[in-house]
């Protein structure tokens, strides 16, 4: 079982160039951060290349990490996150697939809950359930499949100013009840 | 606009920057302010901390072995030159190479008038010898006389010293190696009991040094201190 102090500990030792801490850290998080991509990129090639991407910026970033305020698992996941949906974002060039339509709902969390404490995903959801469903969906479809505001405003058959604005309001909305 | 709206305002731009719903070019304006401020920056890592419990939904699956492959080949690339990690060297594992590496040197001892007498050297070098340091301490003047004789640092890069005593837990820097081929560093005092039986290295930094007071780069070149 690796802890959140164990992933902590690597990613410092990778900082300071330690190889074998980078294996070491790569085998007890590349499983996630490969489900983050496979799910962002739904191609299990552009997956693999994300990944790759992703632990190469983590061998040369992981020296800032102890600045940077992040716990670590949210560092890696939110780098490589973002990493996956630059990727998808350059495959794509701006274009709406309206046909690969995931249903949101369907995809439960999975027992992988050592990172993030039931509390705060708690709190999230509960906060997510204050916003209108459908736009708690956007927002979730944004952090799940990385969906850009055309694609929301596809999705959702609403023109792209009141997705904008639904978004933009609901996360003033969350900010403030996670806040609370 | 008052300042709670341009509270607001950030809370809501850091909040579509963390959800990566920017298009580049908002993307690349945003990160421009957050390099120039922290509070934004703040905003940023609690947004990102607040929304990581919905990657739970990201279902974990075992990439193929072969990306853990090239991601080294990547990263690695060991035929070029060695960049082993210096807590590799303070294992064990590679002192052995470490040792292979550093050859005994004898130094022209007769080149009077220096009073420079040295009774330890080093010779740091890559094995591929692209860089090649001879280091050499004379305990009369505490002081360690550095020869580059081969190689430099990369383009953009400082070459930085450092000294791992025997039984070390962390290399002490010795300093960035300036660009002259021959250069003198007075040892500090609390140092010059490790040097003897001591490594030495040299790894590739940002200008400036190290910023961590570790190395952050390539060990580029390691060699073991030895009695003349």
């Amino acid at each position: 079982m690796t802890t959140r102090e164990d992933v902590e500990n690597m990613i410092q030792r990778v900082g300071l160039g330690d190889r074998a801490a980078f294996s070491a850290l790569y085998d007890a998080t590349s499983a996630k951060l490969f489900g983050v991509c496979l799910r962002i990129l739904n191609d299990r090639a552009e997956a693999e290349d994300a990944l790759q991407d992703a632990f190469v910026r983590i061998w040369q970033k992981a020296g800032s990490y102890a600045v940077n305020g992040y716990s670590p698992m949210t560092w890696l996941i939110t780098l490589t996150r973002n990493l996956a949906i630059d990727r998808l974002r350059a495959r794509k060039g701006g274009a709406v697939d309206i046909d690969e339509v995931h249903d949101l709902k369907d995809t439960g969390p999975t027992p992988e809950a050592a990172a993030v404490a039931a509390s705060e995903r708690s709190r999230l959801d509960g906060c997510l359930n204050e916003l209108d469903a459908d736009r708690a969906e956007a927002v979730r479809g944004a952090y799940l499949e990385g969906y850009s505001y055309d694609e929301l405003a596809a999705r959702f058959a609403v023109p792209l100013n009141t997705m904008r604005t639904w978004l933009r309001r609901s996360l003033i909305k969350l900010k403030d009840c996670l806040s609370a | 606009m008052t300042q709670a709206d341009d509270h607001n305002d950030d809370v809501t731009l850091a909040g579509e920057y963390a959800l990566h719903l920017m298009d580049a070019a908002q993307r690349r304006a945003f990160e421009a302010r957050l390099d120039a401020e922290p509070a934004l920056r703040r905003l940023v890592v609690e947004w990102d901390e607040q929304l990581v419990p919905l990657a739970d939904n990201f279902a974990e699956q075992t990439p193929p072995k072969a990306v853990k492959a090239r991601i080294d080949a990547v990263l690695f690339p060991t035929a070029q030159k060695p960049s082993w990690s210096l807590w590799r060297i303070l294992t064990g594992s590679a002192v052995a190479a470490a040792l292979a590496v550093a050859v005994l040197v004898t130094l022209p001892l007769d080149r009077a008038p220096t009073p420079f007498a040295p009774s330890l050297v080093a010779q740091i070098a890559a094995e591929d010898q692209s860089l090649v340091v001879l280091a050499s301490y004379a305990p009369d003047t505490g002081i360690l006389r550095v020869d580059r004789q081969a190689g430099a640092a990369p383009s953009g890069r400082v070459l930085e010293l450092w000294l791992i005593a025997e039984g070390a837990a962390a290399p002490v820097s010795l300093g960035v190696l300036p660009a002259d081929a021959v250069t003198d560093i007075t040892l500090p005092a609390d140092l010059i009991p490790a040097i003897a039986g001591g490594t030495l290295a040299i790894s590739e930094e940002p200008v400036g040094g190290s910023p961590t007071g570790t190395p952050t780069g390539a060990v580029l070149a390691v060699g073991a201190v030895t009695t003349i």
